[in-house]
């Protein structure tokens, strides 16, 4: 992507359009440019086609995206944040709610690993291969220690309002690469804990949503997008029935007052048809070889799904998907911490690793962020026995790829993991890093809705320029 | 959480505690505290600099004296006795942009000299302990205050405003509605087109398209009186059953309605769609809705006229029963818990709009509601067994309930469990199985290896089952299967039941920290929700729940709720829109009205004319600003581009249930007669995924209404799905609309939609008439208006193109061909944004 060529969208020049006057034309009517008089070639094409790439506000490090998400909330003290007094002190009285919880200490061993010796679990023994392409961040913090709010916030920036998500933001940002396939899609996200709003557009324009393949607690083995072929008729003469219904579309927005939404059903018929053809091919892993599928833990029970969805999410990349969330559930480990955990971390760590190293290997990783991690973290004590409770005060994530220093580990929390101390990320500072990552200036990402320009940031967000390679 | 995160400021305070000498202040001096400064500090200060902020500012507390002596991350902000260095006051003067305090609206002068005054007296301050305690003396909830919140005013009646152009409006909704917008000097669009009209007004009140004939009828009878021709329609709609079962799919939303538990093990539950039909019939039959409300929280406990009405007030309890379920929990009080929580959010946000069920582990955060409220309504639900079934095939089940008897009362004493016939023996299980044997063996094999006691306890479970004779093994039994037939499922075969609540032993509820389980605390006499308590709240008699009581409470005229939130949702399926944007919450949280006087005067109507929900439609639907046409204005999208003014009536897509049977209206396919159960029924109990796979659900198939589909949670069938139906765990009083690519490829390929295509060109090549008036008849059928005759001439292309392109499709046979194209133009009529959207 010619990223030197200055943003001719951002609005800054006040003879070019603005991102946001651009939907507009989208969603107000093709009419709208030729009426503000404000006709381009390049403005024509991009209201006819809102994904088209967009060049970012300043050169990016990262062009696309793979968020691994790990809903439930992983313990940071069991997986990558090393907390040797926890263990020392274990046993001892907890600070936690109602008094009573005892400090528990990982049972867990953790080495240094990698040239850079950052530690980490022993659940992870594949990932840790990676230390050094992996940059941990040990001072997250988030609002809310509920898992609906925290999912959504991670995901939207706002546990309160229903926002645009955070691959909405990025493909509005920045369009997409392959015109055939969706520039935003989740695989395997829950149904519950917010639902559509995880992958939804919220007040931009529906294009940007994100396209849902499967659900959480379903094989993805099973999952597509249905409806993928029309048994009546060959593809030529679907084209013509859709050209018919296409015109028909096109005169009810030439009406005016039509919705927004017509313009939007145009888009999304146009992108469908072509989706019809390429999904099938990019989900088919039948194509990628024994080795690899192996690699990726594919056909081993334990890995299987996970395999599954980390394969399609390497495949979507390399297609030029821009942004990508792939779901592992089951993180919140109240009790049977140390069994749950355990299998949690075996049904992800081969697929994590496999996923890294392949895009190490397609010279995809220097620029596809990679990020993982939970909705909060937990508990250095726990209510009950052999578990941690939820917190949002401290807890890791890490990114890899995508621009980011490799074996650092940025931040801490205090002895114990209770909370974020030092190099504090809040989800506002980790949504404006991705986006700073991306090359789009959090502060400059605006879409007015309802007389007032809104981010993904809302007003907050600090760029984590310490972890930037 | 909180204390966690507290402790390394409260060593910090600890420390300045130390360091500063106590002097003892005069008792005035504390009075001056006590009634100027804490109070601020309170009301002003806590909610970023309190231990349990959300989000602590500066790491500054000033919930305790030590947190004050403290100071925050940028120092000490007072030094006792010296107001003029001390960092508070100069926030307070707002000195400085950056530290000015409160951020966004300064203190009056007045309060700003009593802190100067606090300071140099030495900053007197009784307030003990750490920030750990902070929280102790932290001022309660204060209720009055909260009843200052608009939503929790008693909503009053105002006379319409006076407006300049009187001659638009037409009824006092118009008026409320166009002062708002000649306030911003705009003005309304033009009125909408009769035919636009017409099918604005069936989609709204039946979700059913117009024929052409109705249209043809309607656009004549507006040419001479379009109000009368309106108020004729109207009428019409509000008689016809289909109003029903439009209307009480709106309230299905709100009771996430559901035919399973959902969750981790998903269990059907076989009896629920008698609730669905009990709502359809409540709303043709335009039940006052306070009745509607009072039945479903108590049902089981009002007077019945005879066997049939109180079977209908034992399923409509089944509101309460119908929640999603963890039903493999091992911990019972915890499942119990879950229940009783699930059933006050439901019903604080069904009914009264708010969300009482955040303060199950605390105050609630942002509304006036306390825990203690909470844990009072907790005691009602407590005092009540709920029943819902549910089976327990494979032992996976670990909470399974008995349903309640319906029919005709044998004994008082009929509806406890202590009484249920007699299990029937093993013998009768082996004589039934061998029956069945010969029914279906292939399914009846899985029974073939069960131990006795695996039989006995299937006998026992399904003890009422079993009391009805056995159908013979008919060929529409086979066809359900045997395995349904054994369990007696469908409404045909066993004794029927319902889903539902009947009193259980009176008790009252404990407080329970943080909502959990093991550690319960005060015990809290059975109540209402106080900041929404009406001037004589009833009173709970010892001996029972206290739902009819809560029933009383949740429909008083006196709720300032209660009406309102009820108004408001039937103004957003009108307007796409509440007049509240967010109608399952009117909380601190949620948005505030858009024009609040006729929310409120809305409400008042609705009450004093007997809570008709008929009437307040029909009110809605006469109005001018109803019938506005949806024509786009450029000043007044500037302005308000949400419409909420109104305007104009924004264009609205057609929800799932519409969108399906406008197809099915369409093709001629469509069958009107209720479901008699549903499919679910047939299936009778299930594991989910277990034995009945989800497919048989999301892929289900009828011709009948889209409100007769089986809702199983997380199996919905996929046309609903596609297009944003309520999620069924979730109260939803407004879904989503969504427009993304897997809708485009349902009606671009879907079997469903190309069937009902073809039905349909078969409907209009079975006319005698030419191709043209064929195109006509099928843009009348499907868009409800006759085509252009443009529109004519490149169907005609497209027909000619495509068959002679199907041509080698069909293997040479040109009348298929042919046929094949008619098909391929009514799909996109289908596919087309218009059959979608109302104009």
């Amino acid at each position: 992507m010619n990223t030197n060529r200055p943003y001719e969208c951002s609005g800054i020049t006040p003879s070019a359009l603005t991102r946001r006057e651009l939907l507009r034309t989208v969603s107000a009517g093709f009419g709208w440019l030729a009426f503000k008089g404000l006709a381009t070639a390049q403005a024509a094409a991009d209201s006819r086609n809102p994904l088209l790439p967009r060049a970012p506000h300043f050169p990016a490090k990262a062009k696309r995206v793979i968020f691994l998400a790990m809903q439930g909330g992983p313990a940071h003290q069991d997986t990558f944040d090393y907390k040797p007094k926890l263990s020392e002190d274990s046993g001892k009285p907890g600070v936690a709610k109602g008094g009573g919880a005892k400090l528990f200490g990982s049972p867990f061993k953790f080495e240094q690993r990698g040239q850079s010796g950052l530690w980490i679990s022993e659940l992870f023994p594949k990932v840790a291969e990676h230390a050094d392409e992996m940059c941990l961040l040990h001072g997250m913090n988030t609002d809310i220690p509920n898992h609906p709010q925290a999912f959504v916030q991670l995901h939207t920036g706002s546990s309160q309002f229903v926002r645009p998500s955070m691959g909405a933001w990025a493909l509005y940002g920045l369009g997409t690469e392959n015109q055939n396939l969706p520039g935003f899609i989740t695989i395997s996200p829950p149904l519950q804990l917010g639902g559509s709003q995880l992958f939804g557009s919220s007040f931009l324009p529906a294009i940007y949503q994100g396209t849902r393949i499967g659900q959480q607690r379903a094989d993805v083995g099973d999952a597509s997008i249905g409806n993928l072929k029309n048994e009546d008729l060959p593809t030529g003469l679907q084209r013509k029935q859709l050209d018919l219904v296409q015109a028909m579309n096109r005169e009810l927005v030439a009406q005016g007052g039509a919705n927004p939404e017509v313009e939007g059903v145009i888009e999304s018929f146009e992108l469908a048809f072509r989706m019809q053809g390429e999904i099938p091919k990019v989900m088919d892993l039948a194509s990628e070889s024994a080795a690899t599928k192996a690699m990726y833990g594919i056909g081993n029970k334990t890995t299987d799904d996970f395999g599954k969805q980390c394969l399609m999410a390497r495949r979507f990349a390399e297609a030029g998907v821009r942004y990508i969330e792939v779901c592992h559930a089951g993180w919140d480990q109240h009790q049977q911490l140390t069994s749950k955990l355990k299998q949690n971390c075996a049904a992800t760590d081969q697929p994590i690793a496999a996923l890294l190293t392949d895009l190490r290997e397609r010279g995809l990783l220097k620029d596809t962020l990679v990020l993982w991690g939970g909705e909060f973290g937990r508990t250095p004590d726990g209510r009950r026995p052999d578990g941690r409770d939820h917190n949002a005060k401290g807890y890791t994530m890490w990114m890899a790829g995508g621009g980011v220093k490799g074996g650092l580990a940025h931040g801490a929390t205090d002895d114990y993991g209770y909370q974020a101390v030092e190099g504090k990320v809040h989800v506002h500072d980790l949504h404006a890093t991705m986006l700073s990552l991306l090359g789009l200036d959090h502060e400059k990402l605006t879409y007015r809705y309802a007389g007032r320009d809104f981010r993904l940031t809302d007003v907050h967000g600090r760029v984590v320029k310490e972890i930037m390679a | 959480m909180r204390l966690l995160l507290a402790a390394p400021f409260a060593l910090a305070n600890l420390a300045a505690a130390a360091l500063v000498p106590k002097a003892a202040p005069a008792a005035a001096q504390l009075d001056f505290f006590e009634q100027r400064i804490r109070p601020v500090l309170a009301n002003k200060c806590y909610k970023c600099h309190a231990a349990d902020s959300e989000k602590i500012k500066g790491g500054l507390l000033l919930d305790t004296r030590a947190g004050v002596l403290a100071g925050g991350d940028n120092g000490a902000v007072v030094v006792p006795g010296d107001p003029k260095n001390s960092a508070l006051i100069k926030s307070l003067k707002w000195v400085d942009k950056d530290t000015q305090m409160p951020p966004k609206e300064q203190l009056p002068a007045d309060v700003i000299a009593d802190f100067e005054k606090w300071v140099a007296m030495g900053v007197p301050d009784p307030r003990e302990g750490d920030a750990r305690t902070a929280k102790a003396v932290k001022p309660p909830i204060d209720i009055e205050k909260g009843r200052q919140f608009w939503a929790f005013q008693p909503p009053k009646a105002v006379a319409a405003p006076a407006v300049k152009d009187t001659v638009w409006p037409r009824t006092d909704i118009d008026r409320f509605l166009l002062a708002g917008i000649e306030e911003k000097k705009l003005k309304p669009v033009a009125d909408a087109e009769p035919r636009a009209l017409v099918r604005r007004l069936y989609f709204d009140l039946i979700g059913l398209p117009p024929t052409p004939e109705e249209v043809g009828a309607f656009v004549v009878a507006a040419a001479r009186d379009q109000a009368k021709a309106v108020e004729a329609v109207v009428d019409r709609l509000l008689a016809s059953p289909q109003f029903g079962e439009r209307w009480g799919r709106h309230w299905l939303d709100i009771a996430r309605y559901a035919e399973s538990t959902g969750k981790e093990r998903n269990f059907t539950f076989p009896e629920a769609w008698r609730y669905r039909d009990w709502v359809i019939a409540a709303m043709n039959a335009d039940k006052p809705y306070d009745q509607f409300i009072r039945e479903q929280i108590a049902g089981d406990l009002l007077p019945a006229a005879n066997d049939a009405a109180r079977d209908a007030l034992k399923i409509a309890t089944g509101f309460l029963a119908l929640g999603p379920k963890s039903i493999n929990e091992k911990n019972r009080e915890q499942f119990r818990m879950d229940l009783i929580d699930e059933q006050i959010d439901v019903m604080s946000k069904a009914v009264l709009g708010v969300t009482v069920a955040c303060a199950r582990c605390h105050d609630h955060k942002f509304d006036p509601i306390r825990q203690a409220d909470y844990y009072a309504v907790a005691g009602i639900f407590r005092s009540t067994q709920t029943l819902y079934g549910t089976d327990n095939l494979g032992g996976k089940n670990r909470n399974a309930s008995a349903l309640i008897p319906l029919g005709p009362a044998p004994a008082a004493s009929a509806a406890t469990p202590e009484s249920k016939p007699a299990a029937p023996s093993v013998t009768d299980l082996d004589a039934r199985l061998a029956k069945m044997m010969a029914a279906d063996p292939k399914r009846a094999a899985r029974f073939a290896n069960l131990s006795t006691a695996q039989k006995e306890q299937l006998a026992k479970r399904f003890t009422e089952k079993f009391s009805a004779p056995l159908a013979p093994p008919t060929k529409a039994n086979k066809r359900k299967g045997a395995y349904a037939m054994m369990k007696g499922a469908g409404p045909k075969t066993g004794a029927p039941q319902c889903m539902g609540v009947q009193e259980g032993s009176p008790t009252d509820a404990r407080i329970l920290t943080r909502g959990e389980v093991d550690q319960p605390t005060d015990t809290v006499p059975r109540g209402f929700v106080q900041v929404l308590s009406t001037k004589t709240p009833p009173v709970i008699p010892a001996n029972a729940s206290g739902r009819v009581e809560l029933a009383d409470w949740l429909t008083s005229r006196d709720n300032p709720q209660t009406a309102r939130v009820m108004v408001n949702r039937v103004w957003s399926h009108l307007f796409g829109q509440g007049l509240v944007r967010t109608p399952d919450n009117f909380g601190a949280t949620g948005e505030k009205p858009g024009n609040p006087a006729l929310l409120d005067t809305l409400a008042v109507k609705f009450m004093e004319q007997g809570w008709s929900v008929k009437q307040l439609v029909r009110s809605i639907v006469t109005s001018r600003a109803y019938q506005l046409g949806s024509a786009h204005d450029s000043a007044a999208n500037e302005v308000d581009p949400d419409n909420r003014l109104i305007w104009r009536q924004a264009p609205r897509r057609l929800d799932a249930e519409a969108i399906r049977d406008a197809m099915l209206a369409a093709s001629g396919k469509l069958d009107l007669t209720p479901d008699p159960s549903s499919f679910v029924a047939l299936k009778g109990d299930a594991y989910i995924g277990r034995g009945v796979k989800p497919e048989s659900f999301t892929e289900y198939q009828s011709s009948k209404r889209s409100a007769y589909l089986p809702i199983v949670r997380d199996c919905v069938p996929e046309v609903l799905d596609l297009f944003d139906f309520a999620e069924p765990s979730l109260v939803v009083a407004a879904r989503d609309v969504t427009n993304v690519p897997s809708q485009a490829l349902y009606l671009m390929n879907n079997t469903f939609v190309r069937e009902q295509a073809a039905a349909l060109a078969k409907r209009v090549l079975a006319q005698p008439l030419d191709h043209a008036e064929r195109i006509d008849l099928a843009y009348q059928l499907a868009l409800g208006r006759a085509a252009t005759p443009p529109e004519i001439e490149r169907a005609q292309h497209y027909l000619l193109d495509e068959a002679r392109g199907l041509v080698s499709v069909k293997g040479g046979d040109k009348d298929k061909a042919s046929e094949l194209a008619w098909t391929t133009f009514c799909h996109a009529l289908f596919a087309c944004a218009e059959f979608r959207y109302l104009r």
